[in-house]
């Protein structure tokens, strides 16, 4: 014991005496998020201003000026009509957001009572040109229900037929939060704990066994009195450590860019502090298992160049129960999941943001995660016991 | 006192060590002679404990190898050749600490003992500094303090001067002296044959994996009937007619 506190002492001393490690593992999770969401932020609040500055440019196609339909469109402020000459060009280039066509008998039609069509050009890969589209969808609607309106009054009858039922809104998300906020987070937070947890220990695996390694200091470390267990417990310990703190980093990160963008992340929500202790558990637990596979990936691969080309492979399988349950209800997870590896846990953390607490699920997962801890320690001490991992050069 | 007693070690398809058998006593500088890949890295790993013999048997001071591992670490010091493995971001100080506290020195005990190191080794200068930007030299003389900063009774040396300047082979071939005058058991691997007619009071030659001479240099030179080490060895190991 005393040994294992030496290495893991001596390992975090020497891991953050390393700027690489500092950068890699706290900087850079930290600023990540509140850029990225920065950018995002910005293009989207431009996209907004444009269109509210400058309007939509539309083209009509009609060889009637004068329907009725027409001088609607016309009279209002945020259509900029303008006439074009080759209509497919000019959506592609952008001159003109989205082209409408209106058939010249347009009136005429309409008195018929038959339904008339009405064309929609637009650009689906384009997002102002999409905006446009549906601004253009809202107006002609408008058009259509004040025709409905006077059509159905010129017979007598009360528009309120069109109405059988008024539906009223009451939303279950706790006051001060935002139902939209908490669902982007539900589905975001897991995957990036998850994801983080496993890179987050990576520099530091490499480091302690590969790079231990490589540098010659692992023959003289295992000529000491200290047993392999102890060193192999210390190193576990610091890269457990060192995997924290940059899951914590991120998390951090996260929060700064949730609170300087919240129309893209929400405007977040009161978790309970339990939860959040749960949920720091629940990915310390996550930190736990990726540090001792890949510390055991890591002695066995004779160089750091090697130890990454093995690793990378780890930070994939992460990603695919991550993802697997990205999209999942948190309010309607079967109990199945709660027995997968990985996906049990990336589950709890779930239905815990949502404010679900079910004693259950926790106690399964938790008791799981001992099960995964534990196998993942025994294959590193597995790997540090045999003679041709260590001695694998 | 170190006794070899038919130690075998073999690895998935080849016998790296085929049975041998030796003695080194305190204050004599045992070498191991032979080419490379003839077995002298894999005797000094299973001495070290690092590697557990498929067969055969080692006492070190009166330790079981195989029953007493970490006894037997206690004993021995152990210096390697090629990259002097020292971690970079720790001071000279805190590299010789961490392995003192690793063999089970007290604190007290390990302070002092540094201090003495520094001055023995003249590293005084730089003891506190980080070892990133240390000359190779400055280098191999914080992997001596390291190893036998426990004060071991038995010194293992791997070829420890290959790929050295001759500055510092000179601090190399100064502490084995020095190892021999203090009394320790001392076994030296190298495939340098000046080196160990210069070092060597007994001289085991091992050609893949088995011991084909024991016996002081004038012994072997007087058994062979040629007074040129060099010579007796190319005849032992085959490479001449």
């Amino acid at each position: 014991m005393k040994h294992v506190l030496i290495v893991f002492k001596k390992e975090l001393i020497d891991m953050f005496r390393d700027k690489k490690t500092i950068i890699s593992s706290i900087l850079i999770p930290i600023l990540i998020f509140p850029i990225m969401y920065g950018f995002m932020g910005f293009s989207q609040k431009r996209i907004t201003k444009d269109v509210e500055e400058k309007g939509i440019a539309v083209a009509i196609e009609s060889e009637n000026k004068d329907a009725s339909i027409v001088k609607f469109l016309e009279s209002k402020e945020d259509l900029k009509i303008t006439d074009v000459t080759d209509p497919d060009e000019a959506v592609k280039k952008g001159t003109v957001q989205a082209i409408i066509f209106i058939d010249k008998d347009f009136d005429e039609i309409l008195k018929t009572n038959k339904p008339v069509p009405i064309t929609i050009q637009y650009d689906d890969t384009n997002q102002t040109s999409m905006m446009a589209a549906q601004t253009i969808r809202q107006y002609i609607s408008e058009f259509s229900s004040s025709v409905v309106t006077q059509r159905l009054t010129a017979k007598g009858i009360d528009t309120s037929i069109l109405i059988p039922i008024d539906i009223q809104e009451k939303r279950t998300a706790p006051k001060g939060d935002d139902g939209i906020g908490m669902m982007i987070f539900a589905m975001i937070m897991p995957l990036m704990l998850a994801i983080y947890s496993a890179t987050s220990v990576l520099p530091a695996a490499t480091d302690n066994g590969a790079g231990e390694k490589e540098r010659g200091t692992l023959e003289p470390l295992l000529t000491t009195q200290a047993n392999r267990l102890s060193l192999l417990m210390g190193k576990y310990l610091a890269i457990t450590v060192a995997g924290v703190i940059g899951t914590l980093a991120s998390m951090i990160g996260l929060f700064i860019a949730q609170k300087s963008n919240p129309e893209l992340l929400g405007k977040g929500m009161a978790i309970p502090i339990t939860s959040i202790l749960i949920i720091a558990l629940a990915s310390i637990c996550l930190s736990l298992i990726f540090a001792a596979i890949e510390l055991a990936i890591s002695v066995y691969a004779r160089s750091f160049k090697e130890a990454q080309t093995y690793l990378s492979p780890v930070t994939i399988l992460v990603m695919i129960p991550a993802f697997a349950v990205y999209m999942m209800d948190p309010k309607n997870i079967a109990d199945v999941y709660f027995h997968i590896p990985l996906v049990n846990i990336i589950c709890i953390i779930k239905e815990l943001i949502v404010g679900i607490y079910n004693p259950l699920h926790i106690a399964i997962s938790f008791m799981w995660a001992i099960v995964y801890i534990a196998i993942s320690i025994f294959f590193a001490k597995f790997m540090f016991d045999r003679e041709s991992v260590i001695f694998r050069v | 006192m170190i006794i070899v007693k038919n130690l075998r070690k073999r690895f998935k398809d080849f016998e790296a060590v085929k049975g041998i058998s030796f003695e080194a006593k305190e204050g004599e500088v045992l070498g191991l002679l032979g080419e490379n890949g003839a077995g002298k890295t894999t005797t000094l790993r299973i001495l070290a404990t690092m590697l557990k013999p498929t067969d055969g048997d080692a006492q070190i001071n009166g330790y079981d190898l195989l029953k007493e591992p970490e006894k037997v670490r206690a004993e021995i010091g152990i210096l390697f050749g090629g990259e002097v493995g020292i971690y970079d971001r720790l001071t000279a100080r805190e590299n010789i600490r961490y392995f003192a506290e690793l063999n089970n020195m007290k604190k007290s005990d390990i302070e002092k003992r540094i201090d003495e190191l520094s001055n023995m080794l003249d590293m005084n200068e730089y003891i506190d500094k980080r070892v990133a930007k240390f000359s190779r030299g400055m280098k191999q003389k914080v992997s001596i303090a390291r190893a036998i900063v426990h004060d071991p009774k038995v010194m293992l040396f791997d070829e420890p001067t290959s790929g050295l300047d001759v500055t510092a082979t000179r601090v190399v071939h100064d502490f084995i002296q020095t190892c021999r005058a203090e009394g320790k058991v001392i076994i030296f691997s190298s495939h340098t044959m000046s080196e160990v007619e210069k070092l060597c009071d007994r001289v085991v030659i091992i050609n893949k994996g088995e011991i084909v001479a024991n016996g002081t240099i004038p012994e072997l030179e007087k058994h062979f009937n040629n007074d040129n080490l060099e010579e007796v060895f190319m005849r032992l190991v085959g490479g001449a007619q």
